[in-house]
């Protein structure tokens, strides 16, 4: 028998209401059904505005949804207990497009990263936290002297490794990361998606992948969606899809990478 | 697309013509502690010029630019002279000189946009806002709403109209990219600094935005100084490439030459790493060794402790600086890469 889906969106559609002032623009997410299986690397491509972040937000549970379902690993969400909720969120990591509001500028690295410890990995010590903040740290390629500065202190490419440190410290079982790479450069993203990689097959590691970095998507999906204008308009095996795709959108995009 | 072709219209720029902007043996500091990070870079942009900086991550190059253009907190000027057309700025008081033309003759498009738009204030007013204090359009004029929505639309946003009057979080994170974009080129500068202009964004929108800047700068004589660490876009829209690492600025040169003739070790290795349509996780060669961060210093090369063809001399020599104007520069102790004649 088939294991169940981790995540499973079924006809799912969102609308953004209309402000007090404006009439919104006609985006409306959906309907999508989209699934990730225990252990898989979904891709989600489309170009810029066709819905992915909406997407990501969604399975976080940042936002909420109009029609359709969300099931994860069998349950639905809209059932959610306070606990379950809890329990959803030490599972299930994002690493934000933009890592630098996402990180408290106030507060050193090594203190943000002990924050997310300390909220779902309580059992450690002190001393052992802050040998896995270094050790996260190191990871992702920064220095043992890192922890004690602040994210401003950091190039973009450090704070958007940080942001991964970060979402990795609570070992999640699932992580959604919504452009993770896109201002590394080539021999960092090497070593990130090594990292993503021993992690998917030493922890089974689950994870949603949006990129438009198509060259990064084949290497490290399993299969992919690619959405255009809130909708799926292909879907398949990574290597299928990127190398020889049936929709005319999906052809656009890829010729049109550098 | 990765066989593309170099771009055409390589500038065989004119060594007697005035660089717009013009850095000698420019030195940065932190506040902080007085470290060094960035040293002896000595680079120009030609009126027109599309001139591109590339580095490993924590190179140098956002705090380089940053600081160069009057932006960064946290650090200052230590040496050097930079010159904007013809007229060389002051060291003291270099921070105001410089901060009076962003917004006019120099436009900065930074690498975090998210944080450079107003959350609580329309897209539109923020448009009209610089269109005011660049050009002096009156905020609430029709012209000036005209250009806002003009730009808008340039820069790929969907029903510009609407746009103009909703707030910055009603747009996915490329389209808030893209806006911060139509206020830079809403100002109309001479040379525009973009720090990863087009990083978040998909292969479409990347091709729209980069043509946008190119055509500008052919149509309305914009000089450009494009930090990237993409490659392949740089090779296929840049005139030069001024390459840093560890705070050194290793290799100037022109994009033409790349693959062509001999680089500077590291420029080359660089690119040896593209990965390509066909590559595998495996394959993606990284550059063997840690990188070495900016603040290496001035003694000897940066790049040493990774190059296959180091010997002792470089780890010893002093830093060579650019000494040639609007051409090629190596700073190879060994002459790797360097223009001969
Ligand atoms: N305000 C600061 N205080 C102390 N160190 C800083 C500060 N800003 C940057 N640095 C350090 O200086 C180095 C260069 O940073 P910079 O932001 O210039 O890198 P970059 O080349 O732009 O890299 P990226 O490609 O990741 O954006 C980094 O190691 C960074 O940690
Ligand atoms: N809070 C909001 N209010 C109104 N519209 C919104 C809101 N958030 C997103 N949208 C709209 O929804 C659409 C999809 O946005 P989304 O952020 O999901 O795109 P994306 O695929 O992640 O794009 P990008 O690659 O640029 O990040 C866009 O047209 C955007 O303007
Ligand atoms: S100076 Fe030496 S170490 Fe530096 S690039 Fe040249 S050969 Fe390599
Ligand atoms: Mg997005
Ligand atoms: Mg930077």
């Amino acid at each position: 028998m088939a294991e169940q889906p981790v995540i499973e969106l079924l006809e799912l559609t969102k609308s953004f209401s209309s402000g007090a002032f404006v009439q919104n623009r006609s985006f409306a997410l959906g309907p999508v059904s989209i699934t990730v299986n225990s252990g898989e690397v979904v891709g989600i491509l489309g170009e810029s505005g066709s819905g992915k972040s909406t997407v990501a937000n969604v399975i976080m549970r940042l936002t909420g949804f109009d029609e359709g379902s969300y099931h994860f690993r069998g349950a639905d969400v809209r059932a959610f207990t306070k606990a379950d909720s809890f329990a959803f969120k030490s599972k299930v990591q994002i690493i934000f497009q933009d890592p630098y509001g996402s990180l408290n500028p106030r507060a050193t690295v090594g203190a943000s990263i002990r924050e997310a410890l300390i909220l779902h990995k309580r059992h450690l010590s002190r001393a052992q936290m802050d040998a896995r903040v270094r050790e996260l740290l190191a990871e992702v390629g920064l220095g043992s002297e890192d922890p004690g500065r602040y994210p401003h202190e950091f190039s973009g490419g450090q704070r958007q490794r940080i942001a991964i440190a970060r979402a990795l410290a609570v070992e999640p079982e699932v992580l959604v990361c919504d452009e993770p790479l896109s201002s590394l450069d080539v021999s960092i993203q090497a070593q990130v998606l090594e990292l993503f990689k021993s992690l998917i097959e030493h922890r089974n590691l689950t994870m949603v992948f949006i990129s438009h970095d198509l060259n990064v998507s084949r290497l490290l999906c399993d299969r992919v969606y690619v959405m255009h204008k809130g909708k799926v308009v292909e879907k398949g095996i990574a290597q299928e899809v990127l190398t020889n795709p049936q929709h005319d959108y999906t052809r656009q995009l890829l010729e049109a990478v550098y | 697309m990765m066989t593309a072709p170099a771009p055409e219209m390589t500038t065989e720029t004119d060594p007697a013509m005035t660089p717009l902007l013009d850095l000698s043996d420019v030195t940065i500091a932190l506040r902080q502690n007085d470290r060094k990070m960035v040293t002896g870079v000595s680079l120009s942009v030609m009126p027109r010029e599309v001139f591109g900086i590339v580095g490993e991550s924590g190179s140098g190059k956002t705090l380089f630019t940053r600081t160069v253009f009057g932006l960064h907190e946290d650090t200052y000027l230590a040496g050097g002279t930079v010159r904007f057309n013809g007229r060389a700025l002051p060291l003291n008081g270099y921070r105001r000189a410089i901060k009076k033309m962003l917004g006019k003759e120099i436009g900065y498009i930074p690498q975090d946009p998210y944080s450079s738009l107003n959350p609580s204030m329309r897209v539109g007013r923020q448009l009209t806002e610089a269109l005011y204090l660049s050009k002096g359009y009156p905020m609430r004029s029709q012209k000036a709403q005209d250009a806002a929505v003009a730009l808008l639309a340039e820069v790929g946003i969907p029903e510009p109209e609407l746009a103009f009057r909703q707030y910055p979080d009603q747009f996915s994170g490329g389209m808030r990219q893209r806006i911060v974009i139509a206020i830079a080129l809403s100002q109309d500068p001479e040379l525009m600094i973009a720090d990863e202009p087009t990083t978040a964004l998909d292969a479409f929108t990347q091709r729209r935005i980069m043509d946008l800047i190119l055509e500008r700068s052919r149509t309305r004589g914009l000089a450009v100084l494009l930090i990237s660490h993409n490659l392949e876009l740089l090779r296929q829209s840049v005139d030069r490439l001024g390459v840093l690492y560890g705070g050194q600025l290793l290799n100037v040169a022109a994009t033409a030459d790349i693959g062509a003739r001999e680089i500077h070790p590291y420029t080359q290795a660089l690119f040896d790493c593209v990965p390509g349509r066909d590559k595998r996780l495996a394959d993606i060669a990284s550059i063997p060794g840690e990188p070495v961060g900016a603040g290496f210093g001035t003694t000897g090369c940066a790049f040493a402790g990774r190059c296959a063809f180091a010997q002792d001399i470089c780890r010893s020599a002093p830093l060579v600086t650019n000494t040639d104007r609007g051409t090629g520069f190596s700073a190879c102790v060994l002459g790797k890469g360097a223009r001969h004649g």
